[in-house]
């Protein structure tokens, strides 16, 4: 019986392909951590950031601030009305 | 020689018993704390904190929101001699409580909670050893101290953890809060982390979101007006609420003296509660409406029914009741009786009614029960029971006095004349958003009818007369159609009444044909004058000029 030498030749040389690439992936995703925890730490960055940022426009659009900046700018509330409750005088014409 | 190989046999098997038994302990007895004891070798348990929901007006303004806050926590194993007078130049801490925290044999102690972000980026300058920070949401409030008894506050359980006592913040604590998370981190050995995570990770989930159906303009300006007349009349203090008669929707409630939610610590507990829905008092007058509607819904009195007894005080159970300004009008009807506020006339219209009526017109109209309004800390104060009415109960009480009964569930029943006669659940949250970004609308409730809506029509025109003519006039806005009653309740205090010091109040809704608001204002114990009409009334009137006037609701006259 003819012994298979092709075949065991292709499967060591899998054997070796494979093992190469098995180190190459597992050598660059064991130091992924440092980065995957680079970027969670910009994400959590961002977040405080637009969290700080939201405070600070909240503040200005509260209406505690409005009054007190119309206040500082002199304005005043306006103690009597105008009310349309009727039409105009005035003639249109058709 | 058989007995030397015995020997030796008996020892290999003991020693393998041994073994077997030792390899038992520590891998079946011992396992689960070896287990973990690995994992705290490799890995490190993070707490993933939710945020709170947010509180936001009708316009979604956030008048609740969170921010960021840390909290300062060391290793005193690992700080040195120098790490406290650092600490000391940057924030308020108190050195002998810290000081003493350090010395102790742990190896993490608190420090300070609450450090903005600010003093953080300020601490981390100094790259001290052993000093680190946990990041938490604190509440962060825009308008200040707006709404702080409809708000409530958060503060924290037995536990330690967040929790809302009063107001929104007590009533929706579990929506609000979500639902805490953990996460495993996995680090390699020299402490940097690596991708892979333990399989027990569970997510956090942020708290839901409430939609109110407070107008934050109409809140804020409700409240300047409180202000003003709190100072102005020298009263103890002023509150206010308004709704929506055909909703029963919040529009607004405020109470003074009021505290700020964030700060809530440096205030008395005793002001912490919402005075509109948890304080009990006599209504006074402003309970004549809800005896008079009834006594019209019965079919026992008309408008123009004269009132026979009118025509001085009216003695009753050995006890003689007179009107509040001595003054008497001999054969006046039932309009008459509500524009003079006459007592002796509600006296009679009590009588008509009868104890069983009273109580059964008075507990429709809600009277006895909780309004169900979604704030924590409602209270109410059942009506007495039928066999303790006596003759002279029932009479006080078609004036408002000798019934007591909490500014909600007095408002309440009053916007059942406005809404033709049905009674509205009273409800400040309009929308519940979820985590998820889910909806959750709130229906108006209908808790009933009490009186018929021709009943209903007829107070309403008694109670626009009563604005037009009655002791308020001068302070009723012009060209509008205003309902509404004023109220001068003495205080009981040790068994009498004491006639200076009193609850003066305004009830009332407009515009009268189309109602957009009812409203109640109350102002206990004013100095310049006891009176309902010349105190609480031009509050009442000044919030409502501003209302029309937002709602664009032009004059009718």
């Amino acid at each position: 019986m003819k012994k298979p030498i092709s075949l065991i030749f292709l499967v060591i040389f899998m054997i070796i392909i494979l093992s190469i690439i098995k180190t190459v992936v597992s050598g660059r995703l064991s130091t992924s951590g440092v980065s995957l925890s680079k970027i969670e730490e910009e994400i959590n960055n961002y977040k405080t950031q637009n969290i700080i940022l939201r405070e600070k426009l909240l503040t200005v659009s509260s209406l505690n601030n409005i009054v007190s900046k119309a206040t500082l700018l002199g304005f005043v509330e306006k103690k009597s009305e105008f009310i349309l409750s009727k039409p105009l005088p005035l003639a249109i014409k058709q | 020689m058989i007995w030397r190989y015995r020997l030796v046999l008996f020892l290999l098997l003991f020693s393998f018993i041994i073994v077997i038994a030792r390899l038992f302990y520590w891998q079946v007895v011992k396992a689960q704390e070896l287990s973990l004891l690995g994992q705290s070798q490799y890995g490190k348990t993070i707490k993933i904190i939710p945020q709170r929901g947010e509180i936001r007006t009708s316009d979604k303004f956030p008048i609740v929101s969170n921010k960021i806050s840390f909290l300062l926590f060391a290793n005193p194993k690992e700080i040195k001699n120098n790490t406290l007078t650092k600490l000391l130049s940057i924030i308020d801490i108190d050195e002998s409580s810290v000081s003493a925290q350090l010395k102790l044999d742990k190896f993490w102690v608190p420090l300070k909670s609450g450090l903005s972000v600010d003093e953080k980026e300020k601490i981390n300058k100094l790259k001290l050893p052993g000093i680190g920070f946990e990041k938490h949401y604190a509440r962060y409030y825009p308008e200040a101290s707006m709404a702080a008894h409809l708000i409530g506050f958060v503060g924290k359980d037995e536990a330690g953890q967040d929790k809302g006592y009063f107001g929104l913040e007590g009533y929706y604590d579990r929506l609000l809060r979500g639902k805490e998370g953990e996460a495993v981190q996995i680090h390699d050995a020299i402490g940097r982390p690596i991708l892979a995570q333990a399989d027990e990770n569970t997510k956090a989930i942020d708290g839901s979101s409430l939609i109110l159906n407070i107008d934050r303009s109409i809140q804020f300006m409700v409240e300047e007006r409180l202000k003003e007349g709190l100072k102005k009349y020298g009263a103890s203090g002023v509150m206010a609420a308004i709704l929506e008669p055909g909703t029963g929707n919040v529009i607004a409630m405020a109470s003074f003296p009021s505290f700020s939610s964030e700060n809530y610590q440096d205030y008395s507990e005793d002001i912490y509660k919402n005075l509109f829905i948890s304080s009990i008092y006599e209504p006074g007058s402003t309970f004549k409406p809800l005896v008079m509607s009834s006594a019209f819904d019965a079919g026992l009195v008309k408008p123009e029914t004269k009132c026979p007894i009118c025509g001085g005080p009216y003695s009753i159970g050995g006890y003689e009741i007179h009107t509040w300004n001595n003054k008497y009008y001999k054969d006046i009807n039932m309009i008459e009786v509500i524009q003079h506020s006459d007592n002796v006339g509600m006296v009679y219209v009590a009588e008509k009614l009868g104890v069983d009526r009273m109580i059964d017109y008075i507990g429709k109209f809600g009277i006895g029960d909780l309004t169900g309004i979604d704030l924590q800390g409602e209270t109410a104060h059942p009506l007495p029971p039928k066999n303790i009415w006596y003759p002279v109960d029932l009479a006080t009480k078609g004036f408002g006095q000798g019934i007591t009964l909490t500014p909600i569930e007095l408002l309440s029943a009053f916007s059942a004349i406005a809404n033709k006669g049905i009674r509205m659940e009273p409800h400040v949250v309009s929308q519940i958003i979820t985590s998820d970004g889910k909806k959750i609308q709130i229906k108006p409730k209908e808790l009933g009818r009490p009186i018929s809506e021709s009943s209903a029509k007829v107070m309403t025109e008694i109670l626009v007369n009563a604005v037009n003519k009655g002791e308020a006039a001068w302070a009723a806005p012009k060209g509008y159609r205003v309902a509404g009653k004023t109220g001068t309740a003495s205080i009981p205090i040790k068994g009498h009444y004491d006639s200076n010091q009193t609850i003066a109040s305004f009830i009332g809704f407009a515009p009268a044909d189309n109602p957009k608001f009812s409203m109640l204002v109350i102002i206990d114990r004013p100095t310049t004058s006891i009176y309902g009409a010349e105190t609480a009334a031009p509050i009442f009137f000044k919030i409502a000029k501003n209302l029309l006037l937002y709602y664009g609701i032009p004059p009718s006259e």
